[in-house]
């Protein structure tokens, strides 16, 4: 205690080795992840993102939607994501293995959405949802407040794009 | 009482310092001052904006400033968290940590401008931050929503600023150390390590997938833990002997408690990943190295409360006003680790998973400990540093109470309202706008506690300023040495 470079190295390693231990190991099990089919010969899932539910990613982050909206269903047996029909089967790290940031949130002040697209009944549903009665009605003009902006329709595809109702090779969807 | 007496010391307690300003004191008192200015507005920013995001919590379509894009909740909520954190915290522990360590290992901090001017980048990298927070450029991961560019300039300002408590170890120039000094020592050494490597593996080069969560979630325990855990922990190790003029009891466990806090604090992170998509041996180690800081909130909690409930301790410890904020803190520390070694395990967790028993997990860490012992620092420290006193007694009373009871107010709001709506979200025939309705109730509560929170920073920035307003006056200019 009374040596600083014993501190020092001590204290280095306390930070170090979770670090190797839970980023970098991580990194190694989870980082080579790709698209892939859930059966021989399938289609590859989960699909490329589109671009413009790239801009529209852009503007989620840009307006904070991850303070209130997960993005992730958990087990069955750890709450009740699945019976409240977040999700037909928890989410998988390959899910997310397509996205360029991965927003996962820790705050369910609304709605999950890691599955919203596959449950988005139509477009004008998708806006509707969007306008939050109103609080975001910023993103819209017209004199009914129903004309998307671009930010809208970009975030409208964004959110269209985010499915996880495909079987993929660790979770499968059951028939 | 001469500065040398000194050699027969035992151990557990601090060395008596000089009732009088010490050289070593007049030197730091620019940058101190400046940390402590800076710190104290920002507090208040950041509770003027957490009233706001009290209004709106909760409500899709109440709340004031509807559809008003500057001030939606995300922003808002973004903006309070890191004023508080970056703003408040950081500066408040880089003015206490330097004079923690000056006081201990008598240091004459020479290159004062190279604080300062740390101060000045830290504070202008952090408003410039937070105002692209408000014009929408935010990176959507908690407590690292800067823009990435401000990621470096914080890390340098940093090494600018919150430095010296090593440089100040390294030059002592007695054999012995105490407690606080290696928590500070430990503190600023592992911010920025683990500030730079999460800048770079979840902003500058992203890890793939779901990995830049888990860098994310091992970065936050590192923040809170480490630096606001240590930090406050220091700073009660030097109080508690300080003030009630005896040792720490059980000090010789401190040196455990202190290696087992480092050992295990920064692999608790995947706790608050359980159920995430990311590998179940992962979530397994957050869990378990949540519960083994159960050691060293254990050792804390002997030496702390040991100290105080000797001798009648607690009455002296209300009766003095550093000592009230400091033992209310020490306090919540304990709560806190228990708590957090509760929720920790798989079943608990998933009951008040992405509720707000997290943020009442975190408001207990941040303010019902670290703050409320800042505090107290403050009482001990600033009368030392202007040579004057407090102006108001009254304003004191208002600053414990309002803060007090409004810390209290909020985090049973947010502990207990959320784990009830997570009991409630649990049964998927509940809808959530169910959920959000039986919890209301829990809202006013928010309200009003971050209505108590203001009015008690308030009453604590006018005694504070108006005491170092005054102390610059040119009549008491020179008064010391």
């Amino acid at each position: 205690m009374k040596n600083l470079n014993t501190l020092l190295a001590g204290i280095f390693l306390a930070v170090a080795l979770p670090f190797g231990a839970l980023v970098i190991s991580s990194q190694v099990q989870l980082g080579s992840l790709g698209r892939a089919p859930a059966e021989d010969g399938g289609p590859l899932f989960p699909s490329r993102e589109p671009g413009l539910a790239i801009q529209g990613r852009a503007v989620y982050v840009s307006l904070g939607c991850v303070s209130c909206h997960t993005q992730q269903v958990r087990p069955a047996g750890q709450g009740s994501d699945i019976a409240r029909g977040y999700g037909t089967r928890p989410s998988v790290a390959r899910d997310y293995s397509q996205q360029k940031q991965v927003l996962l949130g820790d705050r369910r002040i609304g709605p999950d959405l890691a599955n919203y697209g596959a449950r988005a009944k139509d477009l004008g549903g998708v806006h509707a949802a969007i306008q939050h009665n109103g609080q975001f009605a910023f993103l819209y003009s017209g004199a009914k407040q129903d004309v998307p902006s671009e930010r809208a329709i970009a975030l409208a595809a964004y959110l269209q794009s985010l499915r996880q109702d495909y079987s993929s090779p660790e979770a499968k969807l059951k028939q | 009482m001469t500065q040398e007496n000194r050699s027969g010391r035992p151990q557990g307690r601090p060395p008596e310092g000089d009732s009088r300003l010490t050289r070593t004191e007049a030197q730091l008192r620019g940058p101190f001052l400046l940390f402590f200015v800076s710190a104290v507005i920002w507090l208040l920013a950041a509770s003027v904006l957490g009233l706001i995001a009290a209004l709106q919590q909760g409500s899709i379509d109440a709340g004031p400033f509807r559809g008003c894009e500057v001030l939606t909740y995300g922003h808002i909520a973004a903006a309070q968290r890191n004023l508080f954190v970056y703003g408040w915290g950081f500066n408040a522990f880089f003015a206490l940590n330097l004079w923690l360590l000056s006081q201990l290992g008598r240091f004459e901090l020479r290159n004062d401008w190279l604080a300062t001017l740390g101060g000045a980048v830290w504070n202008i990298a952090l408003t410039y931050g937070v105002i692209q927070i408000f014009g929408g450029n935010q990176t959507g991961f908690g407590l690292l929503e800067f823009p990435r560019e401000v990621g470096p300039i914080l890390a340098v300002a940093f090494l600018l600023a919150g430095f010296w408590p090593i440089v100040a170890f390294a030059r002592r120039p007695t054999g012995h150390t105490f407690a606080s000094q290696w928590f500070v020592v430990g503190a600023s050494f592992a911010f920025p390590l683990a500030y730079l490597l999460a800048q770079l593996l979840v902003l500058w080069q992203p890890a793939s997938g779901v990995v830049q969560a888990i860098a994310h979630s091992w970065f936050v325990s590192n923040l809170l833990l480490l630096w606001f855990g240590a930090s406050a922990l220091a700073a009660v190790y030097y109080f508690l002997p300080k003030v009630l003029g005896r040792t720490i009891s059980g000090y010789y466990l401190a040196p455990v408690g202190f290696w087992t806090f480092f050992l295990f604090a920064g692999w608790t992170g995947p706790s608050s990943l359980i159920g995430a998509p990311v590998p179940l041996w992962l979530q397994s180690m957050g869990v378990v190295a949540g519960a083994m800081l159960m050691v060293p909130v254990i050792i804390t909690a002997i030496n702390f409360h040991g100290t105080l409930s000797s001798e009648g301790g607690w009455s002296r410890a209300w009766n003095d006003t550093t000592l009230r904020f400091v033992s209310f803190g020490a306090v919540a520390f304990t709560l806190f680790g228990v708590l957090n070694a509760a929720f920790g395990f798989r079943g608990t967790n998933a009951v008040v998973r992405f509720t707000s028993f997290a943020a009442g997990q975190e408001q207990l860490l941040v303010y019902a400990f670290a703050t409320m012992v800042l505090f107290g620092a403050a009482y001990f420290v600033l009368p030392r540093l202007t040579g004057s006193l407090w102006p108001s007694a009254k304003l004191v009373h208002v600053h414990f109470w309002a803060t007090a009871l409004g810390t209290v107010a909020s985090s049973i709001a947010l502990l207990v309202g959320g784990y009830e709506s997570g009991k409630q979200l649990a049964d998927a025939s509940v809808s959530l706008q169910q959920v959000a309705k039986a919890g209301s109730s829990w809202n006013l509560t928010l309200v009003v506690s971050a209505v108590l929170l203001l009015v008690g920073h308030c009453a604590f920035a006018l005694n504070a300023f108006g005491m170092i307003l005054k102390s610059s006056a040119p009549v008491s200019a020179g008064r010391h040495d």
